[in-house]
């Protein structure tokens, strides 16, 4: 459990976070999105003590990080994979900080071969990949068996194989009863791996919501609608809050209603269906929408997807994955 | 979502509940002393610097030993100042040892990591400096030893003794650990304070090296004062004869030290510095 209540970061002038409050709960996992530099990774730093708040509490199973008699064992963290001394083996970097809690060289073993790190524990790290570096991180993360766990970007350089092992793990351990807070820039990671979404753009939560709602938030629900005789089903739709929008001849797509309504409707009018599809927006236009006016860097020019908040296109709601 | 079941490797299922079996001891000093202690020797740069400290040590003395058994117009020299040059260079690898101990955490990341594990910061810090401590004067007892040895062919040619239960010797024997320390220390702190290892190097090494050295021919009476109470010029007076002590505190206008009051004010720089130090640690976002 992490309770944040009024946090803010400020560096001179630069406002990294903006009394952000939120409460990721135990038991599920809670993405953290938004893009960069909307200080995703400051949050998860001042949670663990790295960075003071400037303003505002943030407690982890109701204290604050530092007054733990065993911080390794309330919360594991992955800030960064660059986190270690280049020098030093993946081994005795566990080892040394396992040390710091009295935790036996059986745990390190334990989180070595748990990684898959057994063939290179004893190469410095200097010499990992970006995917090794992660899986190191993580490794120390799960070092105290924390019933926490903060991930920064924990498929940040993986290959596919490493990224459904991060998501298979972070799911067990959500499973577990634990409390999983995961950061990403990327929406389709996040629509594959969390339960409940906290939304940060420039500095403040802009959205807090299961995932599912914020599907529902994205474009409203649309259903799309073939039939043969367009003129008679719009007639039949006609409501104070429901807008039918001829998309081309014989198809309609309908917004303000639900697809069973239709379907009634329909039937009631004796119009004949061709098709009746309920369109879920995806969890990438309702991160777009969401984000539009809070991304810290637009790219000019380029031709891109629905930046403006309205969707290019409401896809059906399975999403393509992050592992390519 | 099915990913629960999903197993690519195997071994997801190996992530432990809270095992029983495994005790909770928690965060202790101790533990962060051990965990101070494994990363010193993990690191193979550390095991090259103590190694090299140990043989410039013994290789200048034996060098110092031979040319002053060959010259014969060389001073005096006791068996137990043999050692001096020695101990200079062995200083000097140790300040720089004590720099990068905690500036390589900062230029590689480590420190996150180090505070992540120990939140409240200074015992870490402590336990950084006390195995320190300890690892440079080991290193230089060793040092002081095979130095010894290796100018003991010597001792005939220069006309010297090796009296074990001469006060003096013994002093300057086993004063030697214990300045290296404190000179390793005051590199520590000052790596604590700059953060950067080349900023912090140039530092020390200026320190040491120029400007206690130049500090007395500023012709100013503050620079006077101020020369013998520098960290080195106080704390290097635990190493030597009483003699060359006496010489030097007739030759200066500024207080006058005696060896054990040099060291004295060596730990004090020290202590002052890593308090500073300790201050900023607690307060500066790791």
């Amino acid at each position: 459990m992490i309770e944040a209540i009024g946090l803010t970061k400020r560096y001179g002038s630069t406002t990294a976070l903006d009394h952000a409050t939120f409460t990721v709960a135990p038991g599920q996992v809670t993405g953290f999105l938004g893009p960069n530099g909307a200080g995703k990774s400051t949050t998860m730093r001042m949670v663990v003590g790295l960075d003071r708040p400037t303003a505002g509490t943030v407690t982890v199973n109701g204290k604050p990080y530092a007054e733990h008699a065993a911080p390794l064992h309330e919360v594991g963290v992955l800030l960064d994979a660059k986190a270690v001394h280049r020098g030093r083996s993946a081994r005795s970097h566990l080892r040394a900080l396992a040390a710091t809690h009295g935790i036996g060289r059986a745990r390190v073993e334990e989180v070595i071969d748990l990684t898959g790190l057994g063939s290179v524990a004893n190469k410095r790290v200097g010499g990992f990949s970006l995917g090794m570096g992660q899986r190191l991180g993580v490794a120390a993360a799960l070092l105290g068996d924390p019933q926490t766990l903060i991930l920064d970007e924990p498929v940040n350089g993986l290959d596919p194989e490493g990224v459904l092992w991060i998501r298979t793990l972070v799911r067990y351990l959500a499973a577990q009863g634990r409390t999983v807070f995961l950061s990403s820039h990327l929406m389709s990671e996040m629509a594959q791996t969390a339960d409940h979404i906290i939304v940060l753009g420039r500095g403040r939560v802009i959205a807090d919501a299961p995932v599912s709602e914020i599907l529902r938030r994205a474009a409203g629900s649309m259903v799309r609608v073939r039939t043969p005789d367009a003129a008679a089903l719009a007639e039949a739709l006609r409501a104070p809050d429901v807008e039918v929008a001829s998309v081309e001849s014989g198809l309609l797509e309908v917004t303000g209603t639900t697809a069973p309504a239709i379907g009634e409707a329909a039937a009631r009018a004796g119009v004949v269906l061709h098709e009746l599809t309920p369109l879920t927006g995806s969890l990438e236009d309702a991160y777009l929408q969401l984000t539009a006016d809070d991304v810290e860097y637009h790219s000019g020019g380029l031709p891109g997807p629905a930046v403006n908040g309205v969707p290019a296109h409401a896809a059906p709601a399975p999403m393509e994955g992050a592992a390519r | 979502m099915t990913a629960a079941t999903l197993d690519p490797s195997g071994s997801v299922a190996a992530v432990p509940g809270r095992s029983a079996a495994r005790p909770v001891r928690g965060l202790t000093f101790p533990g962060v002393l051990r965990s101070e202690w494994i990363k010193t020797w993990s690191l193979r740069s550390t095991v090259w610097s103590l190694g090299i400290a140990i043989v410039l040590m013994t290789g200048t003395t034996a060098l110092v030993a031979w040319g002053g058994s060959t010259d014969p117009v060389a001073g005096e020299l006791s068996a137990a100042e043999l050692i001096g040059p020695g101990g200079y260079f062995a200083q000097l690898v140790l300040a720089v040892l004590g720099v990068l101990t905690i500036t390589g955490e900062y230029s590689t990341g480590q420190i996150r990591s180090t505070v992540v594990a120990v939140p409240r910061r200074i015992p870490a810090l402590a336990a950084k400096a006390i195995v320190l401590a300890v690892v440079a004067a080991l290193t230089t007892l060793v040092g002081v030893v095979t130095a010894t040895i290796a100018g003991m062919p010597f001792h005939d040619g220069l006309g010297v003794t090796l009296d074990l239960s001469d006060g003096e010797t013994l002093r300057l024997l086993g004063g030697m650990p214990l300045y290296v320390a404190g000179i390793a220390l005051l590199g520590f702190a000052i790596g604590a304070l700059v953060r950067s290892s080349p900023g912090a190097l140039g530092i020390v090494l200026g320190l040491l090296l120029v400007v206690e050295q130049v500090v007395a021919a500023i012709p100013l009476a503050f620079f006077d004062r101020l020369e013998p109470l520098l960290p080195s010029n106080a704390g290097s007076r635990l190493v030597m004869t009483q003699a060359n002590v006496d010489a030097l505190n007739a030759a200066s206008v500024g207080v006058d030290l005696g060896p054990w009051q040099g060291f004295g004010v060596l730990l004090t720089w020290v202590a002052v510095l890593l308090v500073l130090a300790a201050v900023l640690l607690r307060r500066r976002d790791a």
